[in-house]
Formats: C-alpha cells, sequence, structure tokens
C-alpha cells in the first residue's frame, strides 16, 4: 500500500518590540528513508533572512539554521511538504520478534561482543532522564522472554490507556517525572515516557518528531491548519523493517502510513521543529498551524 | 602586585658547621605517617638529594623565617586579590587562595619519567576524541564501551565528523598524580574540557620563588614563561592557518560568578588577550565577533573556560544565556580554533581510565608508560562481578559527574561500616553504569609549614600537558601539589585544601623567558590590546555614573540630616522645599513624603529609613549596582577596592538615629572617595577607562543642573543658609571662600559652580572635560553635538538658569545615545516550537 501527503506547517511569532538579531534552527524537513519519499519541499521564511545554511545533524536528520540581522516583530516560517509513503511494516508480525532480553543483551558491553549502533540510544538523554519507576512500570509489559515487538506494542496500549491525553497540560519543558506523576500529557511526554520505559530496561529508543494524517469526524470536512505536530517512539527491534518499530503511544498503534516522520534522535531537544535565540522582542505571541492532507484530496479540495 | 623583598642573602652555602644543624632540622621534620611514601626522606632517615639542597640553601636563618615567611604570603595573596570562589551560588563569598610557603621538590630524574609519560598520555587522549568523532573503531572494536561515549553528558553529538585545526582537541590536559607507598606515580584523573589551575600555579610560582629568590636559582628550578609562551605561539598559528593573516583571540570566561574566575582574569592579562563572556560575542556567517565599542571585530580563536554544555545556547543547553548562539556552526564551518576542543568533556570519567593501557597499545602501539589507578567501571559485568567482593578496598566514585543526577561525592568503601557496604552494593547493582571504583591508595605525604613547624600532608599532584607548534605535548615544568584539608583521600581545593608551589629541578639549563615585563608584576604583556567589549564598556560607563550618585546621594543625606539636626526655624522654609525636592527625585525619601519644614520628624525617619532600605531604588540600590558593576570589572580594579560596596552597606544598615547615620555618611563619604581617586588616577587610559569617566561626568551634569535649577527655582540659594547649602553640595564652599570671603554674591556663586572653568566642578568644566573624553570614542562628533554650550551665553542670570535646567534632560538623553550607540543593552532569549 502506498499514499501521498502532503504537510504544511505554518509557525508565527509576534513579539512586542522590535527583535534585533534572531537566530533559528529548523527541522522542518521530512527525513528521506526506504518508506518514505520527499517528493517536495519548500521553506519560505518571513522577513527575508540574512544567512541560510543547511547542514545534516549527526543523526542523519536535515536541518538548517537562519539569521535575520535586521529588527523586525513577526516571523513567519511555512514549510511545505509532500511525502510519498510506502508500508513498511505490512508483513509483520510481533509475535514473531525476539524476546526483549536477548535484543537487551545484545547490546550490554562486554569484550568481543560485536557493537551495535543502536545501543546510542540505550543511553539517558537531557529530557528522558534514568528512572526507577519507569522501570517497574515497563516490566509488566516485559515478561520474561516475551517478544519486544509484542511487550513494546503491549507498553504502547498501556501508556495509550493510563494517561490522560490533555492539550495544555504540560509545556515543552514540563520534566518527565512530572508527566509521568500526573499520568497525563501530550504527544510529546507520550512519546518521552514511552522512551524513558523503554531505556530503563536496556532496550534502544528513539524519540520522532513528526505529522499525523489525521480523518475528519464523519460527514465533517477536513479543517485547515487544525493540527498540531506530532511525536512518537521508535524501539529498536532487529527483524522489524529497517531494525526500528515505530509506535505511537498517543494514538495507540504502530506508525506506518499515516504518520510522516521530519526527524529522529534521543528526545525532543535533538529535534524540535523550530527553535530560537533572539535579541530584543519582549514578550511574545505563538501561532502553530499544521495541515496533513492525502495529495488527491488536497487537488479535490 | 606587591613585591616581595624576603631576601635570603645572608644564607650561608653548607659548611662543615651547618652539619650540627641540619641533624637539629632532621630531628625536627616529622616523618611521613606509616604506610605513605615520605616525600621528603629516604626510608632510611635521611633527606632525599633536592630536599637536602632545599634546606643546606635555605640556612638556619631561613628556616628560623618560616613564620614571617607564611606571614608574606598570607598578605601578597590578600593584597593581589587572589581568590577561589567557594561558594559559587553565595556571590560575595570568595575565599582567599590558599598556598603554603613550602614549595613541593620533583628531581630532574623523576621529572623525566613524568613529562614522557604525560606526553605519552596527551597525545593517546587526543587520538581518542578523534576516533570517537570520526571513525569510531575504538567503540566498533570494544575498546571503549558506548556507554562512556555516546552514553556520557560530556560527549557531544553536535562535534560528530567535525574536523579541527591539525585535529588537536586537547590543547591543555591536566593530570593529577600520586605516589603509592613505593613512590611509584599513578594517574588518578584528568581534566580535559577546560581544565584549571594554570593561573594559580603562575601567582603560587610568582610568590614563593621571590620568598626564596637563592634557592629557586641555586636548585636550578625550572621556568615557566616559556611553556606558556610556546602554547600561545601555537594557538596562533592554528588560528593563523584559519585566518591568512593576523589573528585575533579573546579569552571565554563564564563570568565573575566562576570558581576560579580570579585566575581567568589572571590568565587573561597574563597571555594579553582580552577577557570576554558569553554575550559579548556574536556569530555571523560563521564566523566570531567580539561585540566592541568600535563595533564588531573578527575573533579567530578562543581560550575558553566555559562547559561544553554553555558554549551555544541556540544548538546545547538552550536555557542557559552565558553562551554563544552559533559557535558550533563557525567551529564546523572551521572559522574559529576554541582551546580545548568542544566535546572532549568524556574524557574526565574515571571509568576512562580503565579502558587506556587496551587503547594505548591499539593505538600507540605503545605500552602506557605511567599507570592508572586500578578503575573498575561497574557497567560492565565482569568488571562489578570482579570487584563486587572487594568493595571495601575501593574508593566508590560517579562515573559521570558531569550530570546533576548522577554525581556524589566520592565515597570510601573502607570507612564504611558492612552494611553501609552492602547498601551501596545494592545501589551499585540497581544501576552499575554510574558508578566506578578505583582501588584506594595512601597517597604520597609533602612537608608543608603550618605556621609553627613543619608538619607531612596527603598529597596529589597536578600537571598540565600543553600543545607545541611540533604538534608534541610537552609537560608545564611545574604544577600544582595540593594538600588535604581533612580526608587525605579526597584531595580538593573547594573542600578546604590548601596548595604548593611545585619545583622541578633541572640537571641542565634553566630557560628563564618570562612574559612578564621587567620590574613589574604583572602587567599586559602585549599593549596593543585596545579592544574593550561593549558589555565591559558598558559596565565602565555605569560604574561611573553610580560611583558619582553615591556620593551625590551621600552628601545630600548628609546635608539634610544635618539641616534637621540644627536648624528649625520657619525662615528655612524655601531651603528646606528645595532640599525636600531634591531628595525625593534622588530617591532619598518617599515620593509621598511630607516635607521638611511640615514635618522634620516623619521627614527625618523616613530617611533614615530608606537610606537601609534596599528596595526602593534608593543608596542601598545605587551601592548594589555599583557592585554589580564593580564584579564584572573585577579585573580592572584592586581587591580592596571591590569591597567598598559592602562596606557602605554595612555602615548604613548599622544606624538607626540622625545623629549615628550622619556619622556613618561622613565614614562612608571616605572610601567612595577613594574609589573614586583611584578611577581617576590609577586605572589605564583606555576607552574603557574614557566611557566611566564619561559615565561620571554625564551623572554629575544630571544631578548638578538639577540641584541649580531647584535651589534657584525655590529662591533658596537667596537665603544665607541656602547659599551655604548650595556651595556645600558641589564641594565648592573653599574655593568660593577663598575668593569672596563672606559675600553673598549669587552672580559671583552662580559663576563659580557654572562657568568657571578653572573650577572642576563648575559645570562647564564638567561638559568641557566630557567632551575631552568623548573624542576617544569612535563617531563621537554627533554625541558632542547634544551638549549645552555655555560659551555664547550672554551674562545673563535668565539666560544661564534656562540653559542650566535643559542640561539635566540633555544630560539623560546622552546617557541614552551612548548606551545605544556603544552597548549591548536587549537581553537575549531562548524558545523552540
Amino acid at each position: 500500500m502506498t499514499t501521498r501527503l502532503k504537510i504544511e506547517h505554518v509557525t508565527q511569532y509576534r513579539y512586542d518590540r522590535d527583535v534585533i538579531l534572531a537566530q533559528h534552527l529548523a527541522y522542518l524537513r521530512p527525513q528521506q528513508t526506504v518508506w518514505q519519499t520527499v517528493t517536495n519541499h519548500e521553506l519560505f521564511i518571513d522577513p527575508p533572512v540574512d544567512e541560510f545554511h543547511t547542514h545534516t545533524d549527526a543523526f542523519g536528520n536535515p536541518r538548517c539554521f537562519f539569521t535575520i540581522s535586521h529588527p523586525h516583530r513577526t516571523l513567519v516560517v511555512r514549510g511545505l511538504s509532500e511525502v510519498h509513503k510506502t508500508e513498511r511494516y505490512a508483513g509483520l508480525n510481533l509475535s514473531n520478534t525476539p524476546a526483549w532480553e536477548d535484543v537487551r543483551d545484545g547490546m550490554v558491553y562486554a569484550l568481543e561482543q560485536p557493537f551495535v549502533w543502536a545501543s546510542e540510544f540505550v543511553w539517558p538523554s537531557p529530557y528522558v532522564p534514568w528512572m526507577e519507576p519507569l522501570k517497574e512500570y515497563s516490566l509488566e509489559s516485559f515478561t520474561r522472554n516475551r517478544p519486544i515487538g509484542l511487550a513494546s506494542m503491549d507498553l504502547c496500549h498501556r501508556i495509550y490507556k493510563d494517561f490522560t491525553y490533555e492539550s495544555g497540560s504540560t509545556e515543552i519543558h514540563t520534566p518527565l517525572d512530572v508527566a509521568f506523576a500526573n499520568r497525563k500529557g501530550v504527544c510529546q511526554d507520550f512519546a518521552h515516557i514511552m522512551v524513558g520505559c523503554l531505556r530503563a530496561l536496556g532496550l534502544a529508543a528513539k524519540y520522532v518528531s513528526g505529522y499525523l494524517l489525521t480523518k475528519p469526524a464523519p460527514g465533517h470536512v477536513r479543517l485547515r491548519g487544525a493540527d498540531a505536530s506530532h511525536a512518537w517512539a521508535s524501539v529498536y527491534c532487529p527483524t522489524a523493517a529497517g531494525q526500528w518499530l515505530e509506535l505511537d503511544p498517543t494514538n495507540d498503534t504502530i506508525a506506518d502510513l499515516d504518520h510522516v516522520c521530519l526527524s529522529q534522535g534521543r528526545d525532543f531537544g535533538d529535534v524540535s521543529p523550530l527553535r530560537g535565540v533572539i535579541r530584543g522582542g519582549g514578550r511574545h505571541q505563538l501561532d502553530i498551524a499544521v495541515t496533513v492532507e492525502p495529495v488527491d484530496e488536497a487537488y479535490l479540495a | 602586585m606587591t613585591q616581595i623583598n624576603t631576601s635570603d642573602a645572608t644564607a650561608q652555602p653548607p659548611s662543615a658547621d651547618d652539619r650540627a644543624w641540619l641533624q637539629y632540622l632532621d630531628a625536627a621534620l616529622k616523618a611521613a605517617s606509616p604506610g605513605h611514601y615520605d616525600e621528603l626522606r629516604m626510608p632510611n632517615g635521611s633527606l632525599r638529594e633536592p630536599w637536602q639542597d632545599f634546606f643546606a640553601t635555605l640556612g638556619k636563618d631561613g628556616l628560623m623565617r618560616l613564620p614571617e615567611a607564611a606571614k608574606t604570603v598570607e598578605r601578597v595573596i590578600e593584597q593581589n586579590g587572589i581568590t577561589y570562589n567557594v561558594f559559587v551560588d553565595k556571590q560575595d563569598l570568595a575565599r582567599p587562595w590558599s598556598l603554603n610557603p613550602i614549595p613541593m621538590l620533583i628531581g630532574a630524574q623523576e621529572w623525566q619519567h613524568i613529562q614522557a609519560s604525560l606526553s605519552q598520555r596527551a597525545k593517546l587522549l587526543n587520538k581518542l576524541v578523534h576516533d570517537v568523532y570520526h571513525e569510531r573503531h575504538l567503540l566498533s572494536g570494544a575498546y571503549l564501551p558506548s556507554a562512556l561515549v555516546l552514553g556520557n553528558p560530556g560527549y557531544l553529538h553536535a562535534m560528530h565528523q567535525v574536523d579541527v585545526p591539525n585535529d588537536i582537541y586537547l590543547h591543555v590536559v591536566a593530570f593529577d598524580l600520586a605516589r603509592d607507598p613505593h613512590g611509584q606515580w599513578w594517574v588518578i584523573g584528568q581534566r580535559t574540557q577546560s581544565p584549571s589551575g594554570l593561573g594559580y600555579v603562575l601567582e603560587n610560582r610568582l610568590i614563593i620563588s621571590r620568598l626564596f629568590p637563592q634557592a629557586y636559582r641555586d636548585l636550578r628550578v625550572q621556568h615557566l614563561g616559556a611553556s606558556y609562551r610556546r602554547l600561545l605561539t601555537t594557538l596562533e598559528l592554528q588560528a593563523q592557518s584559519i585566518a591568512n593573516g593576523p589573528v585575533r583571540f579573546a579569552f571565554l570566561t563564564s563570568g565573575p560568578y566562576s570558581e576560579t574566575y580570579f585566575e581567568h582574569a589572571y590568565l587573561a592579562r597574563y597571555l594579553g588577550i582580552p577577557l570576554v563572556e558569553g554575550p559579548d560575542l556574536t556569530v555571523r556567517n560563521n564566523e566570531v565577533f567580539l561585540k566592541t565599542v568600535h563595533g564588531l571585530q573578527r575573533i579567530h580563536g578562543l581560550v575558553r573556560r566555559l562547559d561544553d554544555d554553555f558554549c551555544d545556547s541556540l544548538e546545547l543547553r538552550t536555557d542557559s544565556a552565558i553562551g554563544v548562539p552559533g559557535l558550533l556552526q563557525a567551529i564546523r564551518a572551521r572559522k574559529v580554533v576554541v582551546a580545548n576542543a568542544l566535546g572532549t568533556g568524556f574524557l574526565e570519567s574515571p571509568a576512562i581510565q580503565g579502558f587506556l593501557p587496551s587503547i594505548c597499545e591499539y593505538m600507540l602501539n605503545e605500552t602506557l608508560l605511567m599507570p592508572s589507578l586500578h578503575t573498575w567501571w561497574c557497567g560492565e559485568t565482569a568488571a562489578w562481578q570482579d570487584v563486587n567482593p572487594r568493595l571495601d578496598s575501593q574508593v566508590i566514585k560517579p562515573t559521570f559527574a558531569n550530570r546533576q543526577s548522577t554525581n556524589f561525592e566520592p565515597v570510601i568503601a573502607s570507612l564504611l561500616d558492612r552494611d553501609a557496604c552492602d547498601q551501596w552494593r545494592a545501589r551499585i547493582g540497581r544501576q552499575p553504569d554510574i558508578y566506578t571504583t578505583q582501588t584506594y591508595l595512601p597517597f604520597s605525604q609533602v612537608p608543608t609549614f603550618d605556621g609553627q613547624m613543619l608538619e607531612p600532608k596527603t598529597a596529589m599532584m597536578r600537571f598540565y600537558a600543553l600543545i607545541g607548534q611540533d604538534n608534541e605535548w610537552h609537560v608545564l615544568p611545574g604544577g600544582m601539589t595540593r594538600v588535604a584539608a581533612l580526608d587525605p583521600h579526597i584531595v580538593s581545593i573547594r573542600g578546604g585544601g590548601s596548595t604548593l608551589d611545585t619545583w622541578v629541578i633541572s640537571d641542565g639549563e634553566v630557560e628563564t623567558f618570562s612574559m612578564l615585563p621587567k620590574n613589574t608584576a604583572v602587567e599586559r604583556w602585549r599593549t596593543n590590546n585596545e579592544l574593550v567589549s561593549s558589555r565591559l564598556a558598558e559596565n565602565l560607563f555605569w560604574l561611573g555614573r553610580y560611583t558619582e550618585r553615591a556620593e551625590a546621594m551621600v552628601r545630600l543625606a548628609r546635608e539634610a540630616l544635618m539641616l534637621l539636626s540644627t536648624n528649625r526655624v520657619e525662615s528655612l522654609s524655601t531651603l528646606n522645599q528645595a532640599i525636600t525636592d531634591l531628595a525625593k527625585f534622588q530617591n532619598l525619601v518617599p515620593f509621598d513624603s511630607p516635607s521638611m519644614s511640615a514635618s522634620p520628624a516623619t521627614f527625618g525617619s523616613m530617611l533614615v529609613r530608606r537610606l537601609k532600605d534596599n528596595s526602593s531604588g534608593g543608596l542601598m540600590d545605587v551601592v548594589q549596582s555599583m557592585q554589580i558593576a564593580m564584579r564584572s570589572v573585577r579585573d580592572r580594579l584592586p581587591a580592596e577596592h571591590a569591597e567598598v560596596p559592602a562596606r557602605v552597606k554595612s555602615a548604613l544598615l548599622q544606624e538607626d538615629t540622625h545623629h549615628d547615620m550622619m556619622r556613618a555618611l561622613e565614614q562612608v563619604e571616605l572610601p567612595l572617595a577613594a574609589l573614586v581617586g583611584y578611577q581617576l588616577d590609577r586605572m589605564t587610559k583606555d576607552l574603557g577607562w574614557r566611557l566611566l569617566a564619561a559615565g561620571r561626568l554625564l551623572e554629575r551634569l544630571i544631578n548638578q543642573s538639577q540641584m541649580i535649577t531647584e535651589f534657584f527655582g525655590s529662591a533658596a540659594v537667596y537665603t544665607a543658609q541656602g547659599f551655604d547649602s548650595l556651595l556645600t553640595l558641589f564641594d565648592s564652599a573653599i574655593t568660593y571662600r577663598t575668593r569672596y570671603q563672606q559675600q553673598q554674591d549669587i552672580f559671583a556663586l552662580l559663576d563659580l559652580i557654572v562657568l568657571d572653568e578653572a573650577n572642576p566642578r563648575a559645570l562647564k568644566a564638567s561638559i568641557a572635560e566630557l567632551i575631552k573624553q568623548l573624542s576617544y570614542l569612535p563617531d563621537h562628533e554627533r554625541i558632542v553635538k547634544l551638549l549645552p554650550n555655555f560659551d555664547r551665553l550672554k551674562d545673563s542670570t535668565t539666560a544661564i538658569l534656562d540653559l542650566v535646567k535643559e542640561t539635566t534632560d540633555v544630560g539623560i538623553h546622552v546617557s541614552d545615545v551612548i548606551s545605544r550607540q556603544f552597548f549591548v543593552h536587549a537581553a537575549e532569549q531562548r524558545f523552540s516550537s
């Protein structure tokens, strides 16, 4: 199965006072993978930039730096992307994945043991510290010798069930332990918790930033800009396509055709879609509008 | 810098007669505690060679003068303001540096071993860093666990595949060494990110070499200057390779609140490069610039004393305000040399030590010349199983001290009881990665002088490997010996230990190159250093304004209190009104305070209360602001001046009554005047100083023009007391009396305080001086044009007073214009979405 998706991601900052100098870093270009071909990508920035550099980060994500060194009161960054997706996990049988302990042990350091590059994602990272309670929580899913695919899917399901999705309940910098203790958060927290749970067991897990194609309610048309950027988790599973299994605990699903991957890293801090350091500006107001739609639908509209 | 004049010229060379005292000395010198290697004596009790020579040269007199020498050391440290900020969060608690008068001596042969071993290690570590950021052979070949590299907060993903000039990451590496009971040297740990101590090493040497000049010469102690010079030359060469021309360096400090800020300032001055903080720098088109009074100036190299995490607030720690956004882009574009390179912090984990022997075999095809203390990283199951039964012979250390949540004070397991030890076993078992153990080793003991006698103390020595033009590492022939205050195994300066200058005895020629100019202690080595950063300029400008304002406020408060205590007659209402208004303007009393005439008692108590209040924008706040500005320019002011604001504050805080407060104000006038005097006469008159002077003069113009306007507007000046009062506030009473005796001539007064260019406190003289100082600044014409011109005035009181009135607003406006033109005043903020 394949699908073509079109994404518009508009970020707008409005400042109280002039920003004299703004330096930004954007992760807004979708990743090119075997299952996701970027057929078109354009980035419009207003006001015009004074410097623009593109670069690939240590995790292979495309990113760009831009600087605006003249005074401005608003910043609009509009990313337009079109991707062609093919189904990744079509033939995957979760019960037919290796026992999770075997995957874990393969990444433990010992002399003469072959090195597994995925082990880079076993360790705590700034937004996902090591927490004993996460381990206890995930051990309920990771019972003895359970296939890693099944256990991870079960963990994904439990997070979906046990945690309340509440927009505005957390901020970007809400620490993991707070979201975990309150059992609520947004997709970013769900993803961080899932990543933290997996790492607490010695498994490798990535944070994925991207978009999700949502289905309009029956009888309704798709509302433009009503979506948000999305985030989910990816667990190292040697037998899955590309050796990683992407799971979306916010929606209790495997991330596949409806999920568009922007970038992957250890946590949000590595791949936040747009960040910046500005001089001046005073207080700011932020508006984000995301639209994800099937290309056919877009042409019909 | 204070000179030391403890000459030991009278000391005699050792002769037969002296043997008696050497024997006496022998008896007086305590042996090291059992189980420790004795640096001073051989097992048979006789002194080791370098010490024999040292004490012989010192002579009996020298020995007897040790108490005096110890006091000299303390005095010099105090006078030079050498500090170590122990409690960084409590900003004012900088502790004097602790230095023992006895140097630690290292013989020539001993040194050869140390030098060879440490240059080998530095080379190895540098290769190791290159590998983990490029080919990663060490990871794929299991020479290093991924947890210690990729899982280490000190590993920077942002440096992956980044090339640095000449492949040099570690321009400076510090090694902590100790000796076991048999005298064998061991490496305890290493500092690779931005090693501290090179400044203190110099300062220690300056003091101790002057304490014992003859011993220093006769023992042929190796000098240090050439090593620093070589490091700087190497850095400059590296920068030239990317600059294609002349290069400029800056010393990037984490700021005045840093533990070791003293040495940042000291080293920057010694190396002759400007001391800057992150916000002083900006990155444009991948190039680094210093924001200066002369606009943006390209910087090609940074000697940094700022931790990795904080270096780039765009890519790294986004919650930090002290970094340079975009620095990593400049590094990746190879437009700047950073010493040390970013991303080397992971080497500081003690766990790394355990893997170095095989890495050395693999990378250099050599055996590690000096062993590391036996180290077990508990994250390796085999290692943890091996060391677990012997945990009580170990010191337990954090693998990742660089992450707050996994950091803890090292624990000596042998001091724990069985239960506590088992608790540690369980704790390690739960999360073994974050624990590392090292064998407990009784370190050697060195002689120290405790004020009365020589006392052996357990020591650890820090040495530095510095990169040279030949791309080899040279070990600085000297170092810092640290002795413990309490626990001998955990030697730390923070924990209250002390330091010893460390002399390396040469068996050849001594290289006597010095970076210090002759006859002066520490001055700028290069004087072509006219770059004044905008932030420094801003702080100096406001220091000028605040100092002047504090003086004016003290004078006005004193005048008000004096009037309240002496005269309460009705006829004084005009003067009372003028003083009341001025006191309100200057925030000495609240705006709704009754006037001095209406309610002298209320006014007085409000004044006294506000003088002690630190949240009302009053004198306390001005002094506080002065203190903050001084902290940022601290390396330009003598240490005793840094204390003036604190002294002013505490003097005022103690007083409650009018009378006592008046006396206190009188007392604080003197240190304030001394501060101004120093600023005027003794500071280097560079652009920064011009701005300090400009700040003071502008503040004076604003304040004095306001006083004149008020005294004339309220008609106070037409009363005898008012006339005197204005003269007092202008500090011009003596000048007036000399010229006009007791006459009360309004025009003479106005002439003296406004038009008289010979009176330094007259407005016109202040303006002339201000123009002179501004003329040194770039693009000054448009500022000078704004200033009032008293030349073209007719001798009309009204015309003069109009222009005086205008001067107040012009002064405030000019201050704004200067701020906009030369300073960075908008704060940076970060966000992500």
